[in-house]
């Protein structure tokens, strides 16, 4: 009495939860629900995952992050750099969007210049790496478009970035 | 008094004269020796304007209330209420001034008048007083429509207080700023005391640091439509946009003169500040050096640049003289200086600092790098200073009720108060003279 109990209840669950995946499955056409028709399962298996993915960056081009007031290159950013220029070299036709990005300390102003010096320092990087100057471009957002929200080392450390976009 | 024509259209100064020039010049002069920046306030009686009729009666109310606050927002007087028996019913022309009363009160300066009806529209004749003297010291009427009653009021204040501190005045002037009430930033203006604002771009993307040119027909701002930021200039008078057709990324321009821009770009690798003409064409390169170099304010001359750098590590305030081509370091206090402003005055720059703990600060220092000023603190993040046209007040943006929003306060720092009601996030403002 008590397992078919256990396993009504599982039953139950099951469907609930079925039911509560498929309705917030259906409607699809929200930013946020919405998933490209290349990523199905099988594809997703092979998410890359280290230094230079997170929730903001899942690939195949990694980010690299930065200290404050910083455009230098740390050991783990020019790791990331050469995987992303390989993956370049490996993928001639791809062409690639850098995002310079900076925490929401210091002035704006000053923001959107060092995060230009961000996206040109790993754009260089790669370029010296063997990667084509021409299908890497760069932009800055300073600390306009921050990934993290809030206010504190934590979230700070995630919105200094490079961040790649595939174009 | 020259700016009048720019500054107040639909106002007519039908009589326009100073009495006793001579005299009046000299105690101006006193006045304001007497007066060094942070010293006492001027201590005026202003008198509602006599009218006869209902509708006269309203507008010298609606006058006397625009001047009043708008006076009051300069910070530069005390407003004394007038003594019951200064003048006669009928304004301070048609009878005797009682300076008795006014200098018991301890006015220094009296201000009356009468507002009459002339074919629909507003007359207001204004009398000035020095009420120790007890002369005349300005005489004035201004005529307009009833539409332009504020105006009008305005451009008494401004006559006023250029007479008596021999600076442009902030009445007409305008500021232009960033909000992101609708979602995106974008550029609005408004008037110096926060009124009649209004949107200027409508991106849908990012529209950041504006600024108008010194004649007020121009609007240079950073602009991200394209996908990444790039100088636009904006024709106000006829609506034609201009962008800067070169590679890289534009940041931050601020106006030299009337022809030409400044602004930071990218195009031949290093960041560096060049000059730009208002059709978007380049004129040159001004900077040189490794490095972040950004956000040019220009001295009163144009001659000289002040500017932030990075070509010394930190962010720090460099001035450069266009004329010799020399560049020196300007501030020494503080690991990240940005911002900075040029006084009108030419004096004086104030900038902002980032201190270790995140807190922002305003600070004026004089161009030898002397008297180190602070203007605000404890309050979060207070950036973004820029002059008043007189150099009496600066417009800044502050996070000291959370969210960024405008202030104004006096060149000392006194004073500070919130200037607009808007929603959302405002921030970035520049103040210019002249703004349609």
């Amino acid at each position: 009495m008590k397992h078919s109990m256990k396993g009504l209840l599982a039953l139950l669950l099951m469907i609930t939860a079925g039911c509560s995946s498929k309705s917030a499955v259906a409607p699809t056409d929200t930013a946020d629900t919405s998933v490209s028709p290349e990523a199905t399962p099988s594809a997703v298996v092979s998410t890359p995952s280290g230094y230079g993915f997170d929730e903001f960056q899942t690939g195949p081009l990694g980010d690299v992050f930065y200290e404050f007031d910083s455009s230098e290159l740390s050991a783990d950013a020019a790791g990331q750099l050469k995987q992303n220029a390989a993956w370049m070299g490996a993928n001639a036709t791809a062409a690639t969007l850098v995002q310079g990005h900076c925490d929401e300390r210091g002035t704006s102003e000053y923001n959107i210049a060092l995060g230009e010096r961000r996206a040109d320092s790993a754009k260089e990087y790669m370029v010296r790496l063997g990667a084509s100057a021409a299908s890497i471009e760069t932009v800055s957002y300073g600390e306009e478009r921050p990934f993290a929200q809030g206010h504190d080392e934590a979230a700070w450390s995630k919105n200094r970035r490079a961040h790649f976009v595939l174009k | 008094m020259r700016y009048c024509k720019e500054l107040f259209p639909g106002v007519f100064l039908v009589i326009s004269f100073l009495l006793f020039p001579g005299q009046v010049q000299a105690n101006g002069d006193d006045y304001i020796a007497i007066r060094k920046e942070g010293s006492g306030k001027i201590a005026l009686v202003l008198s509602r304007p006599a009218a006869t009729g209902g509708k006269e009666s309203g507008w010298a109310e609606r006058l006397n209330a625009e001047a009043r606050s708008g006076l009051d927002f300069t910070g530069l007087f005390t407003m004394i209420p007038p003594p019951l028996n200064v003048a006669g019913p009928r304004g301070a022309g048609s009878q005797a001034i009682n300076f008795g009363a006014l200098n018991s009160v301890g006015a220094e300066f009296y201000a009356g008048g009468a507002v009459s009806k002339k074919s629909g529209d507003i007359v207001l004749s204004m009398e000035v007083y020095d009420t120790i003297g007890g002369r005349p010291i300005l005489r004035k009427t201004y005529t307009g429509k009833e539409s332009d009653l504020r105006s009008i009021a305005h451009a008494f204040c401004a006559d006023l207080v250029e007479l008596l501190t021999g600076r442009p005045s902030v009445f007409g002037s305008k500021l232009v700023f960033v909000s992101n009430r609708s979602g995106f930033k974008e550029i609005y203006k408004c008037d110096f005391d926060g009124q009649g604002m209004r949107q200027m771009t409508n991106t849908r993307s990012l529209a950041l640091t504006p600024v108008l040119s010194p004649d007020g027909k121009h609007l240079a701002y950073t602009d991200y439509a394209s996908g990444r930021p790039r100088l636009s200039i904006i024709d106000l008078a006829g609506g034609k946009r201009s962008s800067i057709a070169r590679s890289g990324n534009s940041i931050d321009p601020g106006w030299r003169s009337n022809t030409e821009v400044a602004t930071t770009l990218s195009f031949q690798g290093d960041q560096e500040i060049y000059l730009v003409r208002p059709d978007g064409s380049l004129a040159r390169r001004v900077t040189n050096s490794r490095g972040i170099d950004l956000s040019p304010s220009f001295s009163p001359d144009g001659n000289k640049m002040a500017f932030v750098s990075s070509r010394t590590a930190t962010p720090q305030i460099f001035i450069l003289d266009l004329q010799t081509g020399k560049t020196r370091r300007l501030t020494y206090n503080g690991s990240y200086n940005t911002q900075p402003s040029w006084s009108p005055q030419g004096d004086k720059i104030a900038y902002s600092t980032m201190a270790k703990n995140g807190e922002i600060n305003i600070f004026t220092i004089k161009l030898d790098g002397s008297s180190l000023r602070q203007l605000t603190s404890g309050s979060r993040q207070n950036e973004s200073p820029s002059w008043s046209p007189g150099g009496d007040m600066l417009v800044f943006t502050s996070s000291r009720q959370g969210q960024k929003k405008l202030f104004v306060m006096n060149a000392a720092g006194g004073g500070q108060k919130r200037l607009l009601q808007m929603e959302g996030e405002q921030m970035q403002p520049s103040w210019s003279l002249i703004g349609k």
